[in-house]
């Protein structure tokens, strides 16, 4: 199916936040514009303080833009103000969460962490359970499912933390910094497994990232300066 | 949904043990001072009904015997025994001295009592061990606080007693163990002056002129005699006739013969209401205090371990955890270190209960009232972790 067939998972336009009021204000988003389409993982690059972190938070609905639109799967969710009046259930059924640090809860083991979302979302805790437990097996963690978290090597917890972001069938994925704390290898197999789960799950994918190691990977790339995105072909590059 | 707040201890069990554990050790403290308070009350409701008496008699316009000094007639019983309404009556001295038993100094409360016929108001209710005092002189029933035992010997000021039974929960208001002796054994060891002290007394009396008449023999004599006994005693202790009113009764005694009457309701009041109030209020106070200090403990606790859990409550927060599921986390976790330390505290209380000078008296509904106002402490102290931790942003979660 071409891409002009599909609905973009993410399509924002003219997406615009300002921090402070007066002489303080502070524009960290200038017009945004992006569209990510479903199955697709996209690098959002660019130096510190050039919004990267506020596009997230924007996208995650997190903070409220100042203006513009936002889409998500077809959905306008903020049209120069929110058009969707539980942010909370948006984030929980709607977006996953990747972070520079896993972040799992300490005192929950890993199936748990997993289930936890769908969990919250109403469903029984046998169901949550066994979704959980699908996805650890999908990301090749399954063997830890008992396991507490403060058991886990870096890489596995990261894999959790992935397979917790899909555990509510979310459309869409924010990375921040996903592959941070890992060495080259680890990175590259956690990009791989975010690709895969975009074309398994149909999920968008945005990885915020500065690492040199994993920039080559994305397809496509929008690069953020002076709070302006501009897209930019990636290499691609195999795995 | 899983239960965060189980989950969290369990993970912590140790460090949340010992917490609890601690702040237990607080809560057996405040448990330990309602239990002081309830064992002064107990003492004087022990010190009424054992006292066996339905009136106490006692000399005009005091709170005697109990809780001022009173002195009356050793023979006013007789008048008193006589009106309607009296079944019985029976003279009691108290006094509380020093006694040396042991090598070991302890408060004592000497109960004089008539000893003429069994079953008089102011003998003790019931012997643990031993019998009833029967001769007139020099025999002794000691509560079992006292430490004595049977056949033992104990000096009470000038002269030896034998302990002939023991009895037990028969203390003074102060919590003092008593110890029960003849009338005119408890007279003298109240008034008989020492040997120095009568023969200074009597030196001062033969050189007084008005004892000491020319022409007017046996006066000095008598003078001095009358100054070596007493004849008084400080309660005549009255059992009623089945089906007297005690007002109707006091009422009499106090008209007819100008003493004042306390009825049981009456004595209650002098014991519990103004003998101990201070002192009532004294632990009031103090549990005040404690609860104040408890509930501040709780708070920072269980405020700290919030904290220490801000990333995850964002992260909770932002993968659409509700307020209400994180509010519920810290509201339980407050009430489990309060249950852990309500549990502690009972058993601590419990176990040094006996230890304490004083009767502890660790009731079950006290309990109760305790536990549940621990638990509305702990869910207040608890509302500060929940405003900090509902006031979390989600976006903390978020790099950058």
């Amino acid at each position: 199916m071409d891409k002009v067939d599909k609905i973009p998972a993410i399509k924002l336009t003219g997406l615009k936040k300002r921090y402070g009021t007066g002489d303080a204000a502070v524009d960290a988003l200038k017009g945004v514009d992006m569209i990510v389409w479903p199955g697709e993982v996209v690098g959002l690059i660019g130096p510190s303080g050039s919004g990267k972190s506020t596009l997230l938070k924007c996208l995650g609905a997190v903070i409220e833009p100042t203006s513009g639109h936002m889409e998500l799967a077809g959905e306008t969710i903020y049209d120069d103000g929110w058009k969707i009046p539980d942010l909370r259930a948006l984030r929980r059924d709607r977006i996953g969460f990747v972070f520079q640090a896993p972040y799992l809860i300490p005192f929950l083991d890993v199936t748990d962490n997993v289930a936890l979302l769908p969990m919250l979302a109403g469903v029984d805790n046998a169901a949550a359970r066994k979704r959980a437990l699908e996805l650890l097996t999908a990301l090749d963690v399954a063997h830890r499912a008992g396991a507490q978290v403060s058991q886990l090597s870096g890489g596995e917890q990261q894999r959790v933390a992935i397979a917790r972001s899909l555990a509510n069938h979310a459309p869409i994925i924010l990375a921040d910094e996903p592959t941070a704390p890992l060495d080259s290898e680890r990175a590259l197999a956690v990009v791989h497994i975010l690709n895969e789960m975009a074309v398994q799950f149909q999920t968008a994918i945005i990885v915020v990232t500065h690492d040199e190691k994993i920039i080559p990977t994305f397809k496509r790339i929008y690069q953020i300066r002076d709070g302006k995105t501009h897209e930019e072909a990636g290499e691609g590059r195999a795995i | 949904m899983i239960n965060l707040a189980t989950r969290d201890i369990l993970h912590g069990w140790g460090r949340f043990l010992f917490t609890g554990v601690g702040l237990g050790l607080l809560i057996g403290v405040t448990l330990s001072m309602a239990g002081i308070f309830r064992g002064m009350v107990d003492d004087a409701q022990v010190l009424i009904d054992n006292s066996g008496a339905d009136i106490w008699v006692v000399q005009q316009g005091t709170l005697g015997p109990y809780a001022e000094p009173s002195s009356i007639r050793d023979d006013a019983w007789r008048g008193i025994a006589g009106m309607p309404g009296v079944a019985e009556t029976g003279n009691a001295a108290y006094l509380t001295i020093q006694m040396s038993h042991a090598g070991k100094e302890s408060r004592v409360m000497i109960v004089g009592m008539d000893v003429d016929r069994p079953g008089r108001p102011g003998a003790p209710g019931y012997l643990t061990a031993g019998r009833p005092v029967l001769q007139g002189h020099y025999e002794a029933i000691a509560d079992e606080r006292a430490g004595l035992h049977l056949g033992e010997r104990v000096r009470l000021r000038r002269h030896e007693y034998t302990v002939v039974g023991l009895t037990r929960r028969m203390v003074s208001s102060s919590g003092d163990p008593m110890i029960f002796v003849a009338l005119k054994d408890a007279q003298e060891i109240q008034f008989l002056k020492d040997n120095d002290a009568l023969v200074n007394e009597r030196a001062r009396t033969a050189a007084n002129p008005a004892f000491n008449r020319p022409g007017i023999p046996g006066l000095l004599e008598a003078a001095q005699a009358g100054a070596a006994q007493s004849r008084n005693v400080n309660t005549v202790l009255v059992r009623l006739a089945p089906g007297a009113n005690p007002d109707v009764v006091a009422g009499e005694i106090q008209r007819w013969k100008r003493l004042t009457a306390y009825t049981r309701a009456q004595m209650e009041e002098i014991l519990v209401a103004k003998l101990i109030a201070t002192s009532a209020k004294q632990i009031g106070m103090f549990l005040v205090i404690l609860s104040v200090v408890t509930a501040a403990i709780v708070a920072f606790i269980i405020y700290t371990m919030t904290m220490a859990k801000v990333r995850e409550i964002a992260v909770l927060k932002l993968i659409g955890a509700k307020n209400r599921t994180i509010a519920t986390m810290i509201l339980q976790q407050a009430l489990g270190l309060g249950l852990i330390g309500f549990m502690v505290g009972r058993v601590a209380a419990g176990l040094w209960a006996p230890v304490f000078p004083k009767y502890v008296l660790l009731l079950p509904g006290d309990a109760i009232g305790g536990f549940f106002i621990l638990m509305v402490i702990s869910a207040l102290a608890s509302v500060v972790a929940i405003r900090a931790a509902l006031a979390i942003d989600p976006a903390e979660a978020i790099g950058g």
